[in-house]
């Protein structure tokens, strides 16, 4: 009699990967094990294409429904999910995309698959409280430049050589004259993703405003982002992140970092 | 044995509810339903932003019963911490008026398999469950439900019938018993079992809610055929018929209608919860003339 603990391996092996051999033993006449094993896996697959398809929806209507099945099918068995809560789940699949060959003439596909990402994991966030303006009124001036934020969870920044933002938004209305007319050849951009009471918004940044964003949200202290973009509108971009609630925590560091310090940025 | 300082002793009423998707949660916000409660898959709502927060808005209507799909009391390798915790998570902000979970395994080699996998029905099984149904009470210092599954495979080395396995977990552990219905009705077929023994063997004062599902054949090559346990379709006649069955045995009980695939208009999911409601109340009123 096999243990509990061999009987649970030898059942996700065949529900992993069906080449495994059906092992289990079973009662049941009318069907074989394989055949009983195959309705299970047939429930699991469908549950897994189902919440990829969630995540990623614009690189689905991309390539099509019956094409994402597939890549999504040799995913799932090359990475199936390690938890039961599968609003994140398939995070690795933009970099899957990447390497997946019969995808490779859609170069834009994989950083699609990344704003989806950053909008899902912008969406599941955990709820916190900000930083508000009211509560930095108190530093004292010389002290503020050695300020450092820990950015909200649901916040994030992208770059892609390919206009994704737009794309995404075309495909997502399934607006077919917007898709033809975009150009993938207008060049790099920036996007900061955030969640404004539950909705989703996705903005361009352009580079200064992202380097700035960058550095605050890697934890820098603020003399080291404003030295780093030198720019006399970095203050109001300091305003407009704590009115629009981009950040959880601050702290105050004694010796702040130069530029020098935040390596490649 | 439970927590002697656990909550979760059943505010809901011995009347019918409705499983909440997502598909519907902004018809039951503008006009919430007259249901008893309302039950949705934790798992649905974990993590922050605007689904957890609709579920709270729901909560100010209704009393919320959060029914776990992913902890896997089943699994040789143990509960997952961090699933439980968020689970834990899920019900500080909910304050369900029931939690439950299955008596089942979707966890192995550190991997969700994404469905809820038939155990066998084996003393090593049976203290496994045991261990993690304390576990998940303790944690979340509460009472819990645990459903029967439904089934289309049964196992050489299991030693205990279905409905022994269910009454001695819900005696070990001090649980209580979600009854699903169809899931009964579905494995009967499945394995040829008597489903009015099966209901018979479970044991009263456990039973804390009721599910309802509807389920699709398959005929198989040989003439035969297997039920698929799909909750895509009503609730059919005879599993209305082993429901009316199991109110006269344990009383009025509160009483969920699941949907879960091709969901349809939420009128279709009330008339069913309605028309439980009508049997609840044929049994209320039987029970009234015996007393009288």
């Amino acid at each position: 009699m096999p243990s509990l603990l061999e009987f649970q391996s030898a059942m996700r092996a065949q529900l992993l990967d069906n080449s495994s051999p059906a092992t289990t033993a079973t009662l049941a006449a009318a069907l074989t094990p394989a055949d009983l094993i195959s309705i299970y896996r047939n429930t699991s697959r469908i549950a897994l294409i189902n919440a990829l398809r969630l995540n990623y929806p614009a690189v689905q209507q991309l390539v099509g429904e019956d094409f994402f099945a597939v890549a999504a099918d040799i995913f799932i068995t090359s990475d199936p999910p390690r938890t039961a809560w599968l609003d994140l789940y398939g995070m690795a699949f933009p970099e899957f995309l990447e390497g997946f060959a019969p995808a490779a003439s859609l170069r834009y596909l994989p950083d699609v698959g990344r704003l989806e990402r950053a909008v899902s994991r912008a969406l599941h966030a955990a709820d916190r409280e900000t930083v508000t303006p009211a509560q930095l009124a108190s530093i004292d001036p010389l002290a503020a430049g050695g300020l450092c934020f820990t950015p909200h969870p649901s916040v994030s920044l992208l770059s892609s050589d390919y206009p994704v933002d737009a794309i995404w938004r075309a495909v997502r209305a399934r607006d077919d004259a917007a898709v033809a007319a975009i150009d993938l050849t207008t060049g790099p951009i920036s996007l900061l993703i955030e969640r404004k009471a539950g909705n989703i918004e996705v903005t361009r940044v352009d580079e200064r405003r992202r380097r700035f964003a960058e550095a605050l949200f890697a934890g820098h202290p603020l003399t080291a982002a404003l030295e780093l973009v030198a720019h006399a509108e970095a203050p109001a971009w300091l305003a407009a992140h704590l009115a629009a609630g981009h950040f959880i925590r601050f702290a105050t560091t004694q010796a702040p970092h130069t530029p020098a310090s935040l390596g490649n940025q | 044995m439970a927590p002697a300082a656990m909550r979760g002793d059943d505010p809901i009423p011995a009347k019918a509810g409705v499983g909440l998707r997502f598909q519907h949660h902004q018809a039951v916000l503008e006009c919430p339903p007259d249901v008893a409660f309302m039950e949705v898959h934790t798992e649905n709502y974990m993590g922050g932003g605007a689904a957890i927060g609709c579920l709270e808005a729901v909560r100010r209507n209704s009393p919320v019963s959060l029914h776990g799909v992913g902890l896997s009391l089943g699994s040789a390798e143990g509960l997952d911490p961090v699933h439980l915790e968020r689970i834990k998570q899920v019900a500080e902000r909910i304050e369900p008026a029931l939690m439950s979970e299955h008596i089942a395994w979707s966890v192995s080699g550190g991997n969700y398999l994404a469905d809820l996998l038939p155990l066998p029905m084996t003393e090593e099984a049976l203290g496994v469950v045991c261990r993690h149904v304390d576990e998940m009470q303790t944690t979340l210092r509460r009472k819990i439900l645990v459903e029967n599954p439904s089934t289309y495979m049964q196992f050489r080395h299991s030693t205990i019938p279905e409905w022994e396995f269910m009454a001695a977990v819900a005696a070990r552990t001090g649980c209580g018993i979600l009854c699903d219905i169809n899931n009964i009705f579905v494995s009967a077929k499945n394995h040829g079992w008597d489903a009015s023994i099966y209901v018979a063997a479970l044991p009263i004062e456990a039973i804390g809610e009721i599910h309802l599902a509807g389920h699709s054949v398959r005929q198989l090559a040989d003439g035969g055929n297997l039920r698929i346990d799909d909750h895509g379709s009503r609730v059919i006649d005879e599993v209305w018929a082993l429901y009316a069955e199991a109110l006269r045995r344990f009383g009025p009980t509160p009483t969920l209608i699941e949907w879960d695939n091709n969901i349809p208009p939420l009128e279709v999911l009330l008339a069913q919860a309605r028309h439980a409601d009508t049997l609840i109340s044929k049994e209320n009123e039987l029970r009234r003339a015996v007393a009288a």
